[in-house]
């Protein structure tokens, strides 16, 4: 990952479920694939949930941390945009 | 069963984007008196899909909400609002006091308790779902067709399923099998057999595809062995 | 244009299914849907297009609501006389205050038609009108407790040709419901160009189990006699 850092920055710490999930995926789906998302993140439910499902939807996760210098409970994630995803038949 | 639908008694269990077409397709029709039972409170999440609530909701307590709601359309009704959990303690009372069970719900755990009750009460259970861009349909009539626990020999495993708050929903999609497991809990009513009864329908909206899983009684489940007289009868 | 945080919250549901992204609830912003036809479905396909995001809704039905009326969705009794129009424009913007939604005028210029005809006759005329005028559209037919939602994609197989006859029941509240739910549904999976092939298609609803298949023109079928439309039918 040397050399690399984000293309966008994204503090999600005010929201709650499920708009934390749907503005970290409006943002990765303006990103070209391959590019960066930060996210900061509040730990339990957005610290869960985000990660794994931006996985779900086709991205990488690249970097999952603590980030105590951005305040007390706070994560930060590496999101990698992926190729679209096209899913939506059978569960 | 005789007399009419006024003298029948539907129980609903959550009143969202299922349980909210499900409890006015009822109340349309003229059924005698509704309980409905939820939880929560209104958020705006909800409204993309629960006809109940509107913006002027938001923080109100479902249950009331959508009983002032249906009493303002349907004044011959009676509703009855219970806002709190669907739980071990208040289900059997709440099973044996109506005639046909929709379970509306959105958790595993509330699903196998409305199950387990309807079957235990002998009353008929109408069970849907809606994930993503699918519903899925199953109505369970104790002594004659197989149950949740026949098809699920246990909760799906914590994390393997999504729940509401992680998987997408279309409003529309949910309107849709609201409104078709009301018409289910109708027609139990009317004392005909159940277009899902001992059978799981599965319909995918972008496919068009409609898929169906016979459900027999499980020789193992121990919900329908305790019912007498449980026979085999499956689609 | 980029969606505000009001519509995050409002349509957050829809905004994480996969193949739903921003772009189609922008397209569905974008849509100025005309309802029509004073059938029974039309309550409640006003309120899933309202509640999914489409961004103007006109509604033609100018008869005062009666009994009934709205599926039991829309109206109430203090709602009997109104015009049905007027009354459903409310409903849908009471449904989403993001929504410009009020009656049909003359002259106004829809994106796309949602058919509820009180009747098939009914809601031939409309369907073949909006054909004409090259607007996708989809038929609302309700039939006991159950029915029929006929999509109709710019230069596909036309109502007519899709259409067969049913059990010719009266229309009940739950079967105006599901019917209406669902045709607004597949209008909305149009409106946001995340319909699959075949888009022209007929979901009839029998006995609570939907059947699905594509729909073929007629021979001898005025629709038979344009070009192809843009999916090439």
């Amino acid at each position: 990952m040397t050399g690399r850092s984000p293309a966008a920055r994204l503090d999600l710490r005010q929201h709650v479920c499920p708009v934390t999930w749907v503005k970290a995926r409006i943002a990765m789906g303006r990103l070209p694939e391959g590019a960066i998302l930060e996210v900061l993140l509040r730990e339990g439910e957005p610290r869960e949930n985000v990660p794994r499902s931006a996985a779900e939807d086709g991205h990488r996760v690249l970097l999952l941390e603590p980030a105590p210098e951005e305040g007390a409970g706070t994560w930060r994630a590496w999101l990698e945009r992926g190729s679209a995803v096209e899913d939506g038949t059978w569960p | 069963m005789g007399g009419s639908l006024s003298d029948r008694s539907a129980l609903v269990i959550g009143v969202g984007g299922l349980g909210g077409p499900a409890a006015l397709a009822l109340a349309a029709a003229g059924v005698g008196r509704l309980t409905i039972v939820d939880e929560d409170a209104v958020e705006t999440s909800n409204l993309n899909r629960q006809p109940l609530f509107g913006e002027a909701d938001l923080g109100r307590r479902k249950a009331e909400a959508a009983a002032s709601r249906i009493s303002r359309i349907h004044p011959g009704v009676k509703v009855d609002a219970r806002d709190a959990r669907f739980a071990p303690d208040t289900a059997p009372a709440l099973v044996r006091a109506a005639d046909v069970v929709v379970d509306a719900s959105d958790n595993f755990a509330t699903r196998f308790l409305a199950n387990d009750s309807a079957l235990a009460a002998r009353r008929p259970l109408v069970h849907g779902g809606v994930l993503r861009y699918s519903a899925q349909f199953l109505t369970v009539v104790p002594g004659k067709t197989g149950c949740l626990r026949c098809l699920f020999e246990a909760p799906p495993a914590e994390g393997t399923v999504p729940t509401c708050a992680q998987a997408g929903v279309v409003g529309a999609l949910a309107g849709f099998a609201g409104a078709l497991m009301g018409a289910e809990a109708l027609r139990l009513l009317a004392g005909e057999r159940g277009a899902y009864a001992g059978r799981l329908v599965a319909f995918d909206c972008r496919s068009g595809r409609t898929r169906l899983v016979p459900v027999r009684v499980r020789a193992g489940c121990p919900v329908c062995s305790a019912v007498a007289g449980a026979t085999q009868e499956g689609a | 244009m980029a969606l505000n945080d009001a519509e995050v919250g409002r349509y957050a549901r829809q905004l994480i299914l996969p193949a739903w992204g921003e772009e189609v609830q922008e397209r569905l912003r974008g849509a100025r849907v005309r309802v029509a036809g004073g059938g029974l479905a039309t309550g409640p396909a006003i309120y899933y297009l309202a509640a999914g995001g489409v961004g103007t809704i006109w509604v033609d039905d100018p008869d005062p609501v009666a009994p009934g009326d709205g599926a039991g969705w829309a109206f109430g009794p203090d709602d009997a006389g109104r015009p049905r129009g007027v009354a459903s424009a409310a409903f849908a913007a009471a449904a989403n205050g993001l929504v410009k939604a009020d009656v049909f005028r003359p002259g106004s210029r829809p994106t796309a038609v949602l058919v509820c005809g009180a009747n098939m006759d009914v809601s031939r005329a409309i369907a073949e009108e909006a054909r004409l005028l090259q607007l996708p559209h989809v038929v609302a037919d309700v039939d006991g407790q159950g029915g029929a939602a006929t999509s109709v994609p710019v230069g596909a197989p036309c109502y007519a040709c899709a259409t067969r006859p049913g059990l010719g029941a009266a229309p009940t509240p739950e079967g105006a419901a599901a019917v209406g739910a669902l045709a607004a549904l597949e209008l909305l999976l149009l409106l946001g160009e995340i319909a699959q092939e075949p888009r022209a298609r007929r979901l009839e609803i029998f006995r609570g189990t939907p059947l699905t298949r594509a729909t073929a023109r007629q021979a001898g079928c005025a629709c038979n006699a344009g070009p192809p439309g843009p999916s090439g039918y």
